[in-house]
C-alpha cells in the first residue's frame, strides 16, 4: 500500500518533466525541423495543393494547438502514420524496438557484470598489480574512441582482411544461430567500450565499502575473500550500481544503439529515429520522444523502489 | 635569540611547499608520474594546435597535392588519402579542430553549470531550485545524440550548432556537483558571518561560495573537454559535427570508405592521435582529481 502510495505520488511529480522533455523535443524537432510540405508535393504545385498538404501536416495550425494535439496523442498512445514510409507509427516501434534490445542487451548486460567482477578483483587487490593492471587497461579503453572500435573490430572480425568470421552489416534474423552471427560484433565493441568507464566506477564504489569497519571485522573473522566480497561488499555497494545501470537503460535502449545501428546497418529503433530526424518525420519522432521521456520518469520511480528493496532503512517518503 | 631565529627560518621554507590547498596540490601533482607524463603529452598536442591556429604549420591541409593514396614518404609523411591530400597535415591541423571544441564546450559548460549550479544550491528548497533542478532533468532525459541531431536541425547553417549541443546537454552534470558541495558550503561559519556582516547574497555566492567550488569546476572541465573531443569525433561521423575545416572525425568518416579498400592510414593517423590525446588528458584529469581531494594521502 505504502509503495502503491509512493509510486502514485512519484508519477504525479513526473508530469512536469514529461511535459518539459515533449515541450523542448517538439519545439526543436517540430517546429524548427525539417518542412515537408514540397517532399509530398509534385512539380509545379497550385496553391491550394499547397495549402492542402500544409493542413494535412498540421502546418497551418497554431503552435499551441499542435502540441496539445501531440500531448492527446501521447496520453492515447495513438501516433497515427509516419509521413514518409505511410505505415502506422506504432507497428513501426513495434518492430523495431525488440530488434534494438536484442542488439543492446547482451552487450549491456555482459558489459556491467564484467564490470563489477573486475572491478571486484582490482579493488580486493587495491594497490597491487593486478589492480593497476586493470585499471590501466580501462583508462585505455575509456580512451578509445567508440567508432575506431566499430570501425576496427569490423575490419578485425568480419572483413576478408581480418579473420572474415562474421557478416559486416545487415540483420537477417531467423534462428538463434543467425542471432549469434549478427550480434556478435556489435556486442563485443560495445562491451569494450563500456568496460572501461563501468570497471573505474564500480571500484570507487567497491573501495569505498572495504574501507568500512564491518568488512574489516569480516575480514578478522577469516572470511573467505568470495564470501567477503560478495556478502559485505557488494551487496553494500548496491545502491550506487544500481543507479548506474538503471539511468543508462532509457539512453541505452534509444540512442546508444545509433551508432551501432547505422554503422551495421540494423533496423532498429535508433536508425529509424535518426533517418527521422534527418528527413523530418514528425509523427516518429514524438512517439520516440516521449515514450523515452515516459520511460524515464518510471526508471526514476523503480529506481527509488529498488532501493528501498535493497536498503530497507530507506523509507518511501 | 639565534634558535628563534633558527625557527622562524624553518617555518618559513616549511611554508614554501605550502599550506594553502593549491600549493599542496601543486606539490602533490609533481609527485604523480603518470599525471605529470599526461600534462606534458597535453601540453605538446596544446603546442601543436596554437602553432596550427597562428599558421605557421598544418597549412595545406586542403591542398590535393599528391596521387590517390600515396604511401609515407618524406613529403608526406603519413601517406595521402582518396583525394591525395597530405594525410599529416589534415592530422595536425585537426589537432586544432580538436581544441577549440573541447576550450569552448569545457570553458562555457563550467560557466554555466558553475553559475546554475550555485543558485540552486544557495537557493536550495525554493523556487529558483526547483526551476533549475527541473531543467536539468529534462535535458538529462532526452537522448544525446538525438538531440543533437535536433539542434543541428534547427540551427540549421549554423557553424557552431554542435558546441551549442554540447555545452547545453554537457553542464548538467557539473551543476549538480556545484549544487551539492554549495549546499554543504553554505551552512559554514563564514558564510554565516559573511551574511551577519551584511554582505549582499550575490557576494556572498560570488565571492565566498563559488571560489570554494573551483577545483570541482577544474577537475570537471578536463572531464567536459574530453568528452567533447570524443563526442566530436562521434557527431562529424553521423554528418552533425565541424563543417568547415577537418577534424579527427571527419578523417575517420572519410576513412570507412578506405579502409575497406585496404588502405588504413588515414584511419591510422586520425585514431592514433586521437586516442593519445584523451588517455594523456585521461590521465592528467586523474591526478588533478587526486591532487585536489584532501581526503587522499598519497596513494
Amino acid at each position: 500500500m505504502e509503495t502503491l502510495q509512493y509510486t502514485l505520488r512519484k508519477i504525479i511529480t513526473g508530469i512536469p518533466l514529461i511535459l518539459g522533455v515533449t515541450l523542448i523535443s517538439f519545439t526543436l524537432m517540430v517546429h524548427f525541423g525539417p518542412d515537408k510540405t514540397y517532399d509530398l508535393l509534385g512539380k509545379n504545385p497550385t496553391q491550394e495543393q499547397i495549402t492542402e498538404v500544409r493542413h494535412q501536416l498540421g502546418y497551418d495550425q497554431s503552435f499551441a494547438v499542435r502540441y496539445t494535439q501531440y500531448l492527446k496523442e501521447l496520453a492515447t498512445m495513438d501516433f497515427g502514420y509516419s509521413d514518409s514510409s505511410g505505415e502506422k507509427v506504432s507497428s513501426i516501434l513495434i518492430r523495431t524496438i525488440p530488434v534494438s534490445l536484442a542488439l543492446i542487451l547482451p552487450g549491456f548486460i555482459l558489459g556491467n557484470l564484467l564490470g563489477v567482477i573486475l572491478a571486484l578483483i582490482a579493488a580486493y587487490h587495491r594497490g597491487h598489480w593486478i589492480d593497476k593492471i586493470i585499471m590501466g587497461v580501462s583508462v585505455m579503453g575509456m580512451s578509445v574512441s567508440f567508432l575506431i572500435v566499430i570501425i576496427a573490430f569490423q575490419v578485425i572480425f568480419s572483413s576478408s582482411k581480418g579473420l572474415d568470421l562474421f557478416p559486416v552489416r545487415g540483420w537477417d534474423v531467423y534462428s538463434f544461430t543467425d542471432y549469434l552471427h549478427y550480434v556478435t560484433v556489435p556486442t563485443l565493441a560495445s562491451i569494450f567500450v563500456s568496460l572501461g568507464y563501468n570497471t573505474r566506477f564500480y571500484r570507487a564504489v567497491i573501495v569505498e565499502e572495504m574501507g568500512r569497519d564491518h568488512v574489516r571485522t569480516a575480514k578478522a573473522f577469516g572470511a573467505h575473500p568470495i564470501e567477503l566480497l560478495f556478502k559485505s561488499v557488494l551487496k553494500n555497494s548496491l545502491i550506487p550500481i544500481i543507479t548506474r545501470i538503471m539511468f543508462s537503460i532509457p539512453l541505452v535502449v534509444i540512442s546508444g544503439s545509433l551508432l551501432l545501428e547505422s554503422y551495421f546497418g540494423i533496423p532498429g529503433v535508433g536508425k529509424v529515429t535518426y533517418d527521422a530526424i534527418i528527413s523530418g518525420d514528425q509523427p516518429i519522432l514524438k512517439a520516440v520522444i516521449g515514450l523515452t521521456a515516459i520511460m524515464f520518469v518510471f526508471t526514476l520511480i523503480i529506481n527509488d523502489i529498488l532501493y528501498k528493496v535493497v536498503d530497507p532503512r530507506i523509507s518511501l517518503k | 635569540m639565534s634558535t628563534i631565529r633558527d625557527t622562524s627560518t624553518a617555518k618559513v621554507v616549511e611554508e614554501k611547499i605550502g599550506e594553502s590547498m593549491w600549493s599542496k596540490a601543486a606539490y602533490k601533482y609533481r609527485c604523480d608520474r603518470a599525471g605529470m607524463m599526461g600534462l606534458s603529452v597535453v601540453a605538446l598536442y596544446m603546442l601543436v594546435a596554437l602553432g596550427v591556429g597562428f599558421g605557421l604549420w598544418g597549412t595545406e591541409w586542403s591542398d590535393n597535392n599528391g596521387q590517390k593514396w600515396e604511401g609515407i614518404s618524406s613529403q608526406y609523411w603519413f601517406g595521402t588519402n582518396i583525394l591525395g591530400q597530405d594525410i599529416f597535415e589534415r592530422a595536425i591541423f585537426s589537432t586544432k579542430t580538436a581544441f577549440e571544441v573541447g576550450l569552448v564546450v569545457a570553458v562555457i559548460s563550467t560557466l554555466i553549470g558553475a553559475i546554475l549550479g550555485a543558485l540552486s544550491g544557495f537557493f536550495s528548497n525554493t523556487w529558483i531550485d526547483e526551476i533549475i533542478l527541473w531543467v536539468m532533468g529534462v535535458l538529462d532525459s532526452i537522448p544525446f545524440y538525438l538531440f543533437v541531431a535536433a539542434i543541428a536541425f534547427a540551427l540549421s547553417g549554423f557553424a557552431y550548432s554542435m558546441h551549442v549541443a554540447m555545452i547545453t546537454t554537457f553542464w548538467t552534470t557539473t551543476a549538480r556537483l556545484v549544487r551539492g558541495e554549495v549546499i554543504k558550503l553554505k551552512n559554514f561559519e563564514f558564510v554565516e558571518a559573511a551574511r551577519a556582516v551584511g554582505v549582499p547574497q550575490h557576494i556572498i555566492i560570488v565571492r565566498h561560495i563559488l571560489p570554494n567550488t573551483f577545483h570541482i569546476l577544474l577537475v570537471q572541465s578536463t572531464i567536459v573537454f574530453v568528452g567533447a573531443i570524443k563526442s566530436e569525433v562521434i557527431l562529424s561521423f553521423l554528418g552533425l559535427g565541424v563543417k568547415d575545416g577537418v577534424s579527427w572525425g571527419l578523417m575517420i568518416a572519410e576513412s570507412t570508405l578506405e579502409v575497406q579498400a585496404g588502405e588504413f592510414a588515414n584511419f591510422y593517423a586520425a585514431s592514433v592521435l586521437l586516442f593519445i590525446l584523451v588517455m594523456a588528458f585521461n590521465m592528467f584529469s586523474d591526478a588533478l582529481q587526486d591532487a585536489l581531494d584532501p581526503k587522499k594521502v598519497s596513494a
